[in-house]
């Protein structure tokens, strides 16, 4: 895993990683500048944010220029906006993080847990809002179902189930949270997933035990960004029509045009990975809604089912608001929303090349199967240890360290 | 396994030819996206969903029809009388190759430098192990152009973005002075400019990784493209490249080729998300059990062999 990203998409990463960090200090008082909301009336007005043929103009390069976690983090409950000294305080705590050693015993097969040190990471100076959900008011994500939670338990069991015969569970570490340590394999390691797998597991029979992010397919949406290399929208604009290019999770970008003439969803018989997302403005905002996903996605436990309503504003000349409501009964007790605040960057300084892409160097994919198969043989030949003891899929160990929540 | 595929193919096959049926006749061209101004900024407006409809992802040269992508040596010994290979073999008519009168311009000829066209020749007989189509890998420029998948381009005043439904990439040509990115790229980097009702697009920063057909024909990251867009009508542009490439080419050599408005009222960009589609073809050989096996009795389990050819670091680097 680690190899597959230090050998294909190191680069990207290092190269976004840079970027951010060179620009804190000018973000950390761009971030001081009124609220979108007191702009969002001057923008009405401003015909400079329309294009030449007098549609809002949403065009540029666009990214978030602050850390906001997503979820309320429970010591700031009931509070929307962090003081500016609970600001300066993240930052230092979370500026220390960064330069931690999060490497467990070296040599350990744990150790490569830490190996994504700050040179991959993108923190950017903590925003105002204590919470990307402004809906519900407490921040959170709401309840899950009582068949989401079933569905939740049944997978988190399987692939706790698959560590417990290894020394992640043997030394208690947090990837083993809420299973037991048991030497004896269990013998759900020939069963498939409870249902259609979309991340990490300690077992690597074949690609669909890798997680999307190791098959390079973890782009998707909603896109709200991580630490790691975080997320851009490339928009063009013609009249009647949009393109917004997500360059996003280091190569796993993804190319997504709106369909602005009012046609009805696909068939529901159609499913994509993307969705289908479907247009069409009010006002100075243009309004998105996609469905259509295919049962391959998972967002938090949302897959075929998933509802996303999308509105997007521009807010001033280098601000857009972003605002997704996000459905599903069969997951969610009720729809919930997240806003971001998108800042334009520089044309030149920010052009997206869409690439290096994930696929084309993914070494590491190949090489966990490989291992896995090697792994099995030595062991059949008494040469190696039992596979079913050795946990090739822990990774990111200390992220439950970051004062705003893991990503 | 075998069964549900062979099924599934059968609807997947009825179900296509059903929808070209619908699609044939719900054609118009007054609707839909074609509703577009004609114009953006006073330039032509080439925004909408357009499509090669040509043989040239098989063959940029001229080619006779073939039975099959990938063929071997039948009863007689010779060329012409070769029969498909294990890869196509169950595809029947399907999977083979329909001939072209090429979309190369002037004699026909691809200019290469004797060592180079070595090496295509070589491409050629290693193509299911070397192009990087077959992987769902970037298909660079102009291949996307004429891939047989639809493209939509968005076109403003100051960029014109183009995105491809293979593998769901892009690019944008920067209407601006736009340096290059410090690397080189699999799709190039495009800057255009206006030639009164032309649009002239200069591409460059490649590597060498990407081809122009499934031929074999290839290039050096020295290549360098002119593309030139002129509307033939609402509905067809005239795409027609100039491709310099010293490292491999003696000169340099054109092709042109309509691209045509896809004209459905409802056409839109599906997700062709090739990255899964290939995880059988290229790790199928790590999983634990195997699902491509062997004949069984008078069942065809198709058997790929592949001879990895020397100098692909991908297998090279994982091999070890």
């Amino acid at each position: 895993m680690r190899t597959r990203f230090l050998e294909s998409i190191g680069v990207a990463a290092a190269i976004v990683a840079v970027t951010v960090l060179l620009k804190l200090a000018p973000v950390a008082v761009a971030g001081q500048a009124p609220a979108p909301s007191a702009t969002a009336a001057a923008a009405k007005a401003d015909p400079a944010l329309k294009t030449a043929w007098g549609e809002p103009d949403l065009q540029g390069i666009w990214t978030y220029d602050s850390d906001t976690p997503l979820q309320r983090p429970a010591r700031f409950a009931n509070k929307e906006f962090f003081t500016d000294q609970e600001r300066a305080q993240l930052d230092k705590e979370r500026a220390a993080l960064l330069s931690r050693d999060k490497r467990v015993e070296r040599g350990t097969e744990l150790d490569v847990a830490g190996a994504y040190n700050a040179v991959f990471l993108s923190f950017k100076p903590t925003g105002r809002r204590t919470s990307l959900i402004v809906e519900p008011p407490n921040g959170r994500i709401p309840p899950l179902t009582p068949e989401a939670q079933k569905a939740a338990a049944a997978d988190r069991e399987f692939r706790l189930a698959l560590l417990q015969a290894t020394q992640t569970c043997k030394t208690q570490s947090v990837a083993c949270a809420g299973g037991k340590y048991d030497p004896k394999p269990s013998p759900r390691r020939a069963e498939l997933p409870p249902r259609y797998n979309t991340g990490r597991m300690n077992r690597h029979d074949g690609p669909e035990d890798g997680a999307l992010g190791d098959r390079c397919m973890s782009g998707g949406l909603p896109d709200f960004g991580t630490a790691f290399g975080g997320s851009f929208r490339r928009i063009v604009q013609t009249p009647g029509g949009i393109s917004m290019f997500y360059d996003t999770g280091q190569g796993q970008g993804w190319q997504r045009n709106i369909v602005m003439n009012g046609s009805p969803h696909l068939l529901s018989t159609i499913r994509q990975w993307w969705g289908d997302s479907r247009g069409h403005w009010e006002g100075n905002t243009l309004v998105i809604d996609v469905t259509n996903f295919s049962p391959k996605t998972d967002y938090l436990g949302s897959r075929e089912n998933l509802h996303l309503v999308e509105r997007w504003t521009r807010t001033g000349p280098s601000t857009l608001e972003y605002t997704v409501t996000i459905e599903d009964p069969t997951v969610w007790t009720r729809p919930w929303t997240v806003k971001q605040d998108f800042r334009k960057q520089s044309d030149q300084a920010n052009r997206i090349y869409y690439e290096p892409r994930c696929h084309e160097g993914n070494y590491a994919f190949p090489s966990l199967m490989l291992a896995a198969r090697l792994e099995e043989l030595a062991f059949a030949e008494g040469r190696g240890p039992d596979p079913a003891t050795k946990d090739n899929a822990t990774d990111f160990v200390g992220v439950e360290d970051n004062p705003l929540g893991g990503f | 396994m075998r069964k549900r595929f062979s099924g599934s193919m059968i609807t997947v096959a009825i179900a296509a030819a059903a929808l070209g049926a619908v699609v044939s006749v719900s054609v118009t061209r007054t609707v839909g996206q074609a509703a577009r101004p004609a114009r953006v900024g006073g330039k032509p407006n080439f925004s909408g969903i357009w499509q090669a409809n040509n043989e040239a992802n098989w063959d940029l040269q001229a080619h006779e029809a073939r039975a099959g992508a990938v063929m071997q040596q039948g009863s007689y010994p010779y060329a012409y009388a070769q029969v498909p290979a294990a890869p196509v073999l169950a595809l029947g008519a399907v999977g083979g190759v329909p001939g072209s009168l090429g979309v190369v311009q002037g004699d026909g000829q691809i200019p290469y430098k004797p060592e180079a066209l070595a090496i295509k020749k070589e491409n050629a007989d290693h193509w299911i192990d070397r192009d990087p189509e077959i992987k769902c890998y970037l298909p660079g420029i102009p291949r996307a152009m004429y891939l047989p998948y639809p493209f939509e381009i968005t076109q403003s005043t100051n960029e014109i973005h183009m995105a491809y439904e293979f593998t769901s990439t892009a690019r944008t040509i920067h209407l601006y002075k736009a340096e290059g990115p410090p690397d080189d790229t699999w799709m190039g980097h495009s800057v255009g400019r206006w030639e009164g009702d032309t649009l002239v697009v200069d591409v460059t920063n490649f590597n060498d990784r990407t081809w122009f057909d499934r031929a074999g024909n290839f290039h050096s990251d020295a290549l360098h493209l002119v593309e030139r867009f002129t509307a033939i009508s609402a509905d067809v542009i005239r795409y027609e490249v100039t491709i310099e490439d010293p490292k491999v080419f003696t000169r340099a050599w054109r092709i042109a080729m309509p691209l045509y408005r896809r004209a459905e009222p409802n056409m839109q960009l599906l997700d062709y998300r090739c990255t899964e589609f290939v995880e059988e073809f290229m790790f199928g050989n790590l999983r634990k059990q195997q699902l491509v096996k062997h004949w069984e009795g008078e069942t065809l389990a198709i058997d790929i062999t592949r001879k990895v050819p020397p100098g692909d670091r991908f297998y090279e680097w994982y091999g070890k």
